[in-house]
């Protein structure tokens, strides 16, 4: 069966975005959004373990039974966390004690699990990389934007750079995590559902100039 | 024997068992490849506290090379003409500690904290409240305190030297014990 990248790719980045549409990994997605740089640290550090996990899984899923899968999937995505953390700890300390607690927290990531036992547990490696990689996309961009934008309004600043001295406090606060990730899915579902009337619109349109022409 | 190892029980004992020896087998590998010693963590304390690499003499080095009431001090580094203590406050929440790097700089005969970063810190939960601005607050003269015996204190009454920090005053009370330590040994003159 030909692997569809173009329905994989759109699937990672927009249709089934992991954090503003399946809402998983939500525990990162909170506390580490307070500055840009942490979303891209942390989405990096995501798309490499869900990259390189769901590549091996692939491969073995054909060895691993099914019944000891969970504990099999688990053990190898705890190594591939394992490798990023000496990874940073080596050449990235400052991004290292930036994600702190959060960078071993990534082997429980429901993010990983889920795309491993629905995905990479049923198709080849190839296909497994790209959605690894397009599911990755997807958790960065999210945890970038909601990361600028609580650290424009709650300290002035973007990527550490200082803009103005405004600042408001409550969206650098837990609170205003909880606030500013309600609004982004609410707006990630508006704009969906905008963009898939003016889609079924723009198909149903076609549909009735194809009637026509037929009935001509 | 041949349906034991055809079983299903064996196949996922045996998968289980090979994927931790083989993954196992490694990270053991790249542990040994990517490990971090001890004199790279001091080279990267001492980039994060001057903003570049200095050359540096030990002084100390050795866990709880000096102790007091307020705490230990594990390292004690000479760079250039200022010294460099690493030390260990107690007495925080749930009897935790943090553990600061401390610069002191001699200016005109007089002895300064000239700088207070964090290094780590054991069982305290609000560590987030204390920003560089706090630790700011620790940039004194402390020739005085050296000789009369005045330590910082969290609290807003009484005695000595203030740097309260209000809703996190145990944990404050071990940053403040960690440059009291430094305070403290400096007053016994004992620098071998």
């Amino acid at each position: 069966m030909k692997t569809n990248f173009k329905k994989i790719a759109t699937d990672g980045v927009i249709t089934n975005n992991p954090t503003l549409k399946l809402v998983l990994g939500t525990c990162p997605t909170l506390a580490l959004t307070t500055m840009a740089m942490n979303g891209i640290g942390m989405g990096a550090a995501v798309t490499f373990v869900l990259i390189c996990s769901n590549v091996m899984i692939s491969l073995l899923r054909n060895v691993i039974p099914k019944q000891v899968r969970i504990p099999a999937f688990v053990l190898i995505i705890a190594t591939f966390v394992t490798i990023v953390r000496l990874l940073l700890d080596k050449l990235l300390p400052d991004l290292y004690e930036s994600l702190g607690l959060y960078l071993p927290l990534i082997v429980v990531n429901c993010i990983i699990l889920a795309r491993a036992e629905s995905f990479a547990s049923k198709n080849g490696a190839v296909a497994s990389a790209a959605d690894g990689l397009f599911m990755g996309i997807g958790f960065t961009l999210a945890l970038t934007l909601m990361g600028a934008f609580r650290e424009i309004l709650g300290s002035g600043a973007i990527f550490g750079v200082k803009l103005w001295d405004f600042q408001i406090g409550f969206f650098a606060s837990s609170a205003g995590a909880f606030f500013t990730y309600g609004l982004f899915i609410a707006t990630f579902a508006f704009c969906s559902a905008l963009i898939s009337k003016k889609a079924k619109l723009k198909s149903a349109k076609a549909q009735n100039l194809n009637q026509e022409k037929g009935g001509n | 024997m041949k349906t034991f190892f055809k079983s299903d029980w064996f196949k996922c004992v045996a998968v289980l068992l090979a994927l931790s020896v083989i993954l196992g087998g490694a990270l053991a590998i790249l542990n040994d490849v990517l490990f971090v010693d001890a004199e790279e963590r001091t080279a990267r304390a001492i980039k994060k506290i001057y903003g570049e690499e200095k050359e540096y003499s030990v002084v100390l080095d050795q866990e709880n090379g000096f102790t007091c009431e307020y705490g230990a001090i594990d390292k004690i580094y000479e760079v250039g003409e200022d010294t460099l203590y690493r030390s260990t406050g107690n007495n925080g929440y749930k009897n935790g500690t943090v553990s600061l790097w401390i610069k002191v700089v001699v200016e005109d005969g007089k002895q300064v904290i000239d700088k207070v970063v964090l290094d780590g810190y054991d069982k305290q939960t609000l560590m987030s409240k204390f920003t560089s601005s706090y630790y700011d607050g620790f940039l004194t003269d402390i020739t005085d305190a050296v000789t009369s015996g005045q330590f910082f204190s969290p609290k807003t009454d009484g005695e000595g030297l203030k740097n309260p920090m209000s809703g996190a005053t145990k944990s404050a009370n071990a940053i403040c014990n960690a440059v009291n330590c430094v305070i403290y040994h400096i007053s016994q003159g004992d620098l071998a």
